[in-house]
């Protein structure tokens, strides 16, 4: 059964949208680095190339990819597929298109041009905030019939996980200073994946002016190595989490 | 082949199937008839698993369907409107079909329809690029593809030419008289007389008759599948007091 995820992976890669994301990041990454001569510089760029773009790019074409295909799932569902290899082989084919994507585009520049620990961090990054993004995408999709509903809800939580999420978290920590919230708050960090991504870089490399507010405690409270130990944890829980419901849902909808 | 049991299933506060019962086994050919909104669509999504009933056990081949997807190697099915990835190419899609179903070795197809409807011409067109009636030629060329033992066909005829019709219709009684089970829903009753030789009405998602035709051209004396249908719904219930 692992054969017909593999098939939708095939399909998805010779997909045209892909293909031109990859492009756009390509032209990003390794233009970045033709035109700055200091790759410190280049490599803070690109996490911010990395924490808006991939985010905002595969969450929208997961979305529109999935209502896109509509037909395509329903001529699978009548085959004798399992409908768990189904939706399996769509989330792994997106994320895995994206991914590679985000590998060709950025990670590989950041591997030729400066390799270093940090480089390493940002790949990790933005692999899972690919992985993590289809998912939410998949999960505003199969629980929302309306295919332009879905897109604007899928761009809401873009904007919130990107410029929102930092600015409550400010604004929380401005009205209760006077009492100790700082668990709290390292715990309100966890709920955004896109500052969890920011950390894990930003700690990697000098500029702490970048980490943010969520990433300034973090990095306080576990210090550097236990700190990326743990980002990186909480994303692959982010990963995975989103998935679980799509499928939860996935199984039991009717079409 | 086919047992629904007591099969009942709500969209909302909209009652589709109530408690639906019935039987089908091979050589049959049920017409599946009624009006618009009736639950033939969902009945028939319920048997291919699209659509999961809040009630009742369905059972292909005695094996609740429920259990697993397996059960759909012996079923071919023709979609109402047939729906496809727009850019992927026929042949792209017939070899991706093939593909999934590896059970299946390449010298058993049945490539009758393929080839009768001509399908080999559109091979390099996109399936976006084709007409509505050309479509449903490739959905049937599908459907009848795996030597499926229970075929079931969802408004087959609407956009379909004369010539293609009577292909299908060939293909059908072909396929009744090798024991296969067929089920068909349209409301061109005309083509359903030439197909089939059981009647199954639904209303309101319930089954006001389920007989054979040829005992429903007996009882009301009339040829025509339309006229019999409405004379048999009038005096039906007497029909049955006196048997």
């Amino acid at each position: 059964m692992q054969n017909i995820s593999f098939s939708i992976a095939a399909d998805l890669l010779k997909n045209k949208a892909i293909f031109i994301y990859g492009l756009l990041l390509a032209v990003l990454g390794w233009g970045m680095f033709l035109i700055e001569s200091q790759p410190e510089k280049t490599i803070l760029a690109l996490l911010q190339i990395t924490l808006i773009v991939v985010p905002l790019m595969t969450s929208i074409f997961a979305t529109i990819y999935y209502y896109n295909s509509a037909e395509f799932i329903q001529l699978l569902l009548i085959q004798p597929l399992k409908r768990r290899s189904i939706i399996w082989g769509i989330f792994a084919g997106l994320s895995s298109g994206f991914v590679l994507s985000f590998l060709v585009g950025i990670g590989l520049p950041l591997l030729l041009f400066y390799p270093t620990t940090a480089s390493l961090h940002l790949i990790l990054s933005g692999t899972f905030l690919s992985v993590i993004f289809t998912g939410l995408a998949l999960l505003v999709s199969t629980h929302q019939q309306d295919k332009a509903r879905s897109i604007g809800f899928v761009l809401l939580l873009w904007i919130f996980f990107t410029f929102i999420f930092d600015g409550i978290l400010l604004w929380a920590m401005y009205q209760l200073a006077d009492y100790p919230i700082e668990q709290s708050i390292l715990f309100g960090t966890f709920l955004n994946p896109v500052s969890v991504a920011r950390t894990l870089v930003v700690m990697q490399t000098e500029a702490a002016a970048l980490l943010g507010l969520s990433g300034a405690i973090f990095k306080d409270f576990f210090g550097s190595l236990k700190g990326s130990f743990i980002a990186m944890l909480i994303l692959i829980i982010w990963g995975i989490l989103p998935y679980l419901f799509v499928k939860r849902k996935f199984l039991t909808r009717d079409f | 082949m086919i047992s629904i049991q007591n099969i009942s299933k709500k969209y909302g506060a909209q009652q589709v199937l109530n408690k639906v019962n019935l039987e089908f086994s091979g050589g049959q050919s049920i017409a599946l008839i009624g009006p618009n909104g009736s639950g033939k669509t969902t009945l028939i999504k319920s048997i291919l698993g699209l659509v999961l009933a809040d009630q009742g056990q369905i059972n292909v081949q005695n094996q609740d369907i429920s259990l697993g997807p397996d059960y759909r190697k012996i079923i071919g099915y023709m979609p109402q409107l047939s729906k496809f990835p727009e850019q992927m190419k026929v042949g792209q899609l017939f070899s991706l079909i093939k593909k999934i179903r590896r059970d299946i070795a390449q010298n058993e197809y049945d490539l009758s329809l393929y080839n009768d409807f001509g399908i080999a011409k559109m091979e390099g067109k996109s399936l976006g690029a084709l007409s509505g009636g050309m479509k449903q030629q490739v959905s049937a060329a599908l459907a009848f593809l795996f030597r499926p033992k229970i075929i079931i066909l969802d408004e087959p005829t609407a956009g379909l030419d004369p010539i293609s019709n009577s292909i299908l219709k060939h293909k059908v009684n072909e396929a009744r008289a090798q024991n296969c089970l067929l089920i068909t829903t349209s409301h061109i009753l005309n083509d359903l007389e030439e197909m089939c030789n059981h009647v199954v009405y639904l209303m309101d998602g319930k089954i006001v008759l389920n007989e054979e035709m040829k005992f429903i051209a007996e009882t009301t004396g009339e040829a025509n599948l339309n006229k019999m249908v409405i004379k048999f719904l009038q005096t039906g219930k007497i029909a049955k007091c006196k048997i």
